[in-house]
């Protein structure tokens, strides 16, 4: 049998992704018949999920860089300055992925290992981990497969809470989203941002040093089983049947949070003692790339023992060992001198063995100047490759075809501001996310200034004694995705850009997760090309802390490609974008309730005729068609200067972003958002019968403010109009027209949970 | 020679909440130190003035929250010194430790006289992150070191638990209001059983409960979350709401005091911290 035919039958048999031609590639690489851990190897290495190799070309597009970026792309989660405070510089770290497919199989797996996985991200960057948010997109819970939607959701949710609540990270919110394209695939995207000393960053590869001096490697935390044995794999194909539930992983928070205790004592000692050290988690891939890379990308090769791997199974063939995704595990790269004291930490002062049987801390590999990946098993060679083929990488140029879709708008546009704004509101897109935010732990650590719900943007106040505060959201509306992906793309970014803004923060990075269906479908692909544009677009346009001198950087992302059912069904355009800000002086940040009768609204952005997507015409029309507001660049850059400006003044007393529902339904959330002893309420202006001006979802902002702070403005742009005036009823009102709040309060506040979790259809 | 009273933070593995736990009790005037639940001999020479079990997932709350930490080494040291008077406060995971300790109530000794049930609300099981009101008992604000600068008014501070309803067994029920120390009530002070102003189900609407002493104080609410004006929402209603209010866009945000700084600074007051006026 010749090499090809081998190679033809071990693909088959070992159920891998790789294509022949790749498994040539590797056969070419290694100058035999590959063994089955190579095999497993660089099947996850040149997946789809770890390789980018149909997307890189892409995203190559992104603007990565700023003055104020310290690590892009490319290693385990972006960096950029944050403050400085007391003489420390503090970065902000951040990091974004996708975890759809385990989570569509097993929710409360599938969520809580997406957390796992991307707090392990900023951890292993020697950040403290501050926050985390969930941007979740889930079938329509009252359509045909609703009944499964609905479980997906409680799933989901339910594996956050357990997971998250007992890691100690607070939930920061993220948004939650119902469509129909997701019946079959739902999107579970997580961020996770944390903080480190500028000169305290960990990295992924070992140092310099280990040229010169031994360098062994340790890897602490749990005890490798078969768990999430080809993970990465998995995620790259689509979800044709829901047999491969051992692909998920599982996920030990308890473990983790002491874990990451532990390695907060090793790094510390570490920096003391001024020792190189690499650092990096165990993700996708296992213990095989971890090594392979943590050595290939210093320059490095390393001998690798298995025998030395604490295992909990006996038995395990070495590929098993070697690529199994158990969670909670990280590779620690230090001079052999130091190991003991290493060790010493992780297995005697917390006690790992004992807290999780069979877990710990051992040396499990050796530095090596010969470059070569070397991994022994029961003392048989069991891989061996030359390193530089491990960071060589793989590329594929997909073919792509221009695919729009024609624009449809209703027939007629029917107006009835209170039963509108009703059905609005309580549809499950419109309705309170409060339900879910409940289960949601987003105050430990005590650091939270602005809950998910209280403003634009939830606001924290993270480093001791400093006055800066973080503002992060994350968004992505998928109706905008279905009709129009370019600006899906670019309104992804300027959402989330307005929402931080809003709070009186400056955006200062941005990460994006890119969920797409197949992208060897030219018109997926074309989707994924638009969309990658509309983001870099608006990037360009949005550089607001440089003051239009550099883009507004994305500094870490994921693509999430073969979201789509069995029966080929792709999934919405779905690019998701997170935007992180920073105020200088949280005590200024603003949320989103109004405050005080007699108050002006100020308006700002034009309202125009582009009610494509809009909720006003999925919920009042049942249309989804209709053209989507285009992207201004320049406008959307000076709205938001002109709303910093005034919040800089501390004259905003509340402000709120228009999005989903127009003006009309900003409105009314910022009176929804009220105290319940203060309650407030809106009249508009004259008029105002005209679903462009109250339900247009042109982008744009409402600002509270007092008459004479207003008439205080020497230059009123153009673009900000007095919209309407703060009452102590509360009710939105024009002169023709009224809704009451107090009728669809209760029911706007416990909608989700009465479809979701009660099942009271 | 200690200059200031020194608060011990126990850490088990699985706590999560001690290192705001301790920064708060530093900003109350006290000294504060995190033990590590193996670090027995290092808090037993530190001889402590009082002890804080923090809030998080102690071992995992494995068999039931609390439990296994209870049987740790390092409580039986925590266990004689509450007996011997010392302070102590458990706060959410901590209070259910307290509880499994059988510190609290601790009618009988050697006895677990009360356990943290799930929370019992209509139609929702899970965890449940909410803001509440809490009132203090008349008794426990004369007896409490925990409790006396609380006042007569209602505060809001949040919870977030799964396991967070108190019960007892129906022998002890007539003895169950001695050892009430706070309760939840609405943003006026009335106590009603009816969710969300009892978020929880929890027995005669308990929030608290103390040892008959008074000195081991088992909370299920997160003061140390409600220690700054800044950490509490802009739409809580009632006095501290218009308080909060007030300060918006105001620079003394940042330093004013929310109503959890109360616990830590009455127990600043019983290590006789405070000036005649604060007191």
């Amino acid at each position: 049998m010749d090499l090809r035919d081998k190679l033809k039958d071990v693909i088959r048999e070992r159920g891998l992704a790789m294509t022949l031609q790749e498994s040539e590639k590797l056969a070419g690489y290694v100058g035999r018949m590959p063994t089955p851990l190579e095999l497993h190897l660089f099947d996850t290495m040149w997946s789809e999920h770890c390789s980018y190799k149909s997307s890189k070309p892409v995203l190559a597009q992104l603007p990565t860089q700023a003055s104020n970026v310290v690590v892009g792309p490319g290693e385990d989660a972006g960096i950029v300055r944050f403050c400085t405070c007391d003489g420390v510089d503090w970065d902000l770290v951040v990091a974004h992925e996708s975890h759809n497919h385990p989570s569509q199989v097993l929710p409360v797996e599938g969520a809580a290992t997406g957390i796992g996985g991307i707090v392990r991200d900023v951890y292993c960057m020697g950040a403290n981990v501050t926050g985390s948010l969930d941007l979740l997109r889930f079938g329509n819970p009252t359509g045909v497969s609703g009944e499964r939607a609905r479980a997906i959701c409680r799933g989901v949710i339910e594996g956050i809470w357990k997971y998250g609540n007992a890691l100690g990270v607070p939930n920061l919110g993220g948004d939650t989203r119902f469509h129909e394209g997701y019946d079959d695939n739902c999107l579970v995207n997580v961020v996770a941002l944390g903080f480190v000393r500028h000169d305290r960053i960990a990295h992924s590869f070992v140092p310099e040093e280990a040229h010169t001096e031994k360098y062994v490697l340790i890897l602490a935390g749990k005890s490798t089983d078969d768990t999430g044995f080809g993970g990465a794999t998995f995620a790259s194909a689509d979800l044709s049947d829901l047999t491969e539930k051992g692909a998920v992983q599982v996920a030990d928070p308890f473990l983790k949070r002491v874990l990451s205790e532990a390695n907060r004592t090793v790094l510390d000692m570490l920096f003391e003692k001024e020792i190189p050290f690499g650092f990096k988690d165990l993700g996708a891939g296992g213990i095989a790339c971890v090594t392979s890379e943590l050595a290939a990308h210093g320059g490095l090769g390393i001998h690798v023992d298995l025998d030395e791997v604490l295992v909990s199974i006996q038995g395990l063939p070495p590929e098993v060992i070697a690529c199994a995704e158990t969670q909670e595990r990280y590779g620690l790269a230090i001079p052999e001198s130091i190991a003991e004291e290493v060790l010493e930490i992780y297995n005697k002062s917390f006690e790992l063995p004992r807290l999780f049987p069979g877990g710990g801390a051992s040396i499990i590999g050796r530095f090596t100047k010969d470059p070569v990946y070397r991994v022994i098993h029961r003392g048989i060679e069991v891989a061996c490759a030359p390193v530089n083929c491990i960071t060589e990488g793989i590329v594929y140029n997909r073919e792509w075809k221009s695919s729009p879709i024609p624009l449809i708008e209703p027939d007629s546009r029917p107006v009835d501001p209170p039963s509108d704004l009703k059905k609005m509101l309580l549809s499950p897109d419109g309705a309170s996310r409060s339900p879910i935010w409940s289960y949601y732990d987003s105050e430990v650590q005590g650091t939270t200034h602005f809950r998910p719900g209280e403003a634009d943007a939830c606001v924290t106040v993270p480093i001791k004694g400093c006055k800066a505060g973080l503002a992060v959201s994350g968004d992505g509306n998928p109706w905008y995705g279905q009709l129009e992906p370019f600006l899906a793309g670019a309104h992804a970014v300027g959402e989330a850009v307005r929402n931080v803004v809003a709070t009186g923060a400056v955006p200062i990075a941005a990460t994006d997760c890119l969920n797409y269906g197949n992208p060897e479908k030219p018109d997926v692909f074309w989707q994924f090309r638009q969309g990658v544009e509309g983001i870099a677009h608006a990037c360009r346009n949005l550089g607001l802390e440089s003051e239009g001198e550099h883009p507004l950087p994305i500094v870490s992302g994921n693509v999430s490609f073969y979201n789509q059912s069995s029966s080929g069904g792709s999934i919405p355009p779905s690019p998701i974008v997170a935007v992180f800000g920073r105020i200088d002086d949280f005590t200024r940040a603003t949320d989103l309730s109004l405050k005080t009768p007699g108050n002006i609204i100020i308006l700002i952005g034009p309202r125009e005729d582009e009610l494509g997507g809009s909720l006003y015409y999925r919920s009042c029309l049942e249309h989804s068609g209709g053209k989507v507001p285009l992207f201004r660049g320049e406008l959307e850059y000076e709205m938001a200067r002109f709303v910093l400006d005034c919040a800089e003044a501390g004259i905003s007393q509340s402000v709120h972003d228009i999005s989903e529902g127009g003006l009309a339904l900003a409105a009314v959330e910022m009176a929804l958002a009220t105290r319940k002893d203060a309650r407030r309420g809106v009249i508009l202006e004259k008029g105002f019968a005209d679903p462009v001006i109250l339900y247009s979802e042109t982008p744009g902002y409402l600002i509270e403010m007092s008459p004479e702070d207003w008439e205080g403005i020497s230059a009123k742009p153009d673009f900000a109009a007095i919209v309407g005036k703060v009452t102590d009823d509360f009710s939105i009102s024009s002169d023709i027209w009224k809704l009451e709040l107090s009728e669809v309060l209760e029911e706007y506040t416990t909608l989700l949970d009465r479809i979701i979790w009660r099942e009271e259809l | 020679m200690k200059n200031r009273p020194l608060v011990a933070v126990l850490q088990f593995p699985g706590s999560n909440c001690e290192y705001e736990t301790a920064s708060v009790v530093r900003e109350s005037g006290m000294d504060s130190l995190i033990f590590r639940w193996n670090q027995w001999k290092e808090l037993s020479d530190s001889a402590p003035d009082a002890f804080i079990l923090p809030g998080g997932f102690a071992f995992q709350d494995r068999v039931r929250a609390g439990t296994v930490a209870a049987k740790e080494e390092i409580m039986d040291l925590v266990f004689n010194q509450a007996q011997s008077g010392k302070p102590v406060l458990g706060i959410c995971n901590g209070a259910q430790i307290l509880v499994e300790s059988g510190l609290v109530p601790g009618w009988e000794n050697g006895r677990i006289e009360s356990a943290l049930a799930a929370n019992h609300i209509h139609g929702r099981s899970g965890y449940l992150s909410r803001w509440v009101f809490l009132r203090a008992k008349k008794r426990a604000l004369r007896v409490s070191p925990w409790l006396g600068m609380i006042g007569n008014s209602a505060i809001p501070v949040p919870i977030a638990h799964a396991e967070g309803r108190f019960v007892f067994a129906e022998e002890d029920l007539h003895r169950v209001s001695k050892c009430a120390a706070l309760v939840y009530c609405d943003e006026n002070g009335v106590e009603t059983a009816d969710y969300p102003v009892n978020p929880n189900g929890s027995f005669m609407n308990l929030a608290g409960i103390m040892n008959k002493e008074g000195n081991v104080l088992a909370l299920m609410p997160h003061p140390e979350r409600a220690f700054w004006m800044w950490q509490i929402p802009p739409w809580v209603p009632g006095v501290w709401g218009d308080r909060r209010t007030s300060l918006n866009h105001d620079p003394a945000l940042a330093v004013e005091k929310g109503p959890g700084e109360l616990f830590f600074r009455s127990l600043a007051g019983y290590f006789g911290l405070l000036s005649r006026e604060e007191v």
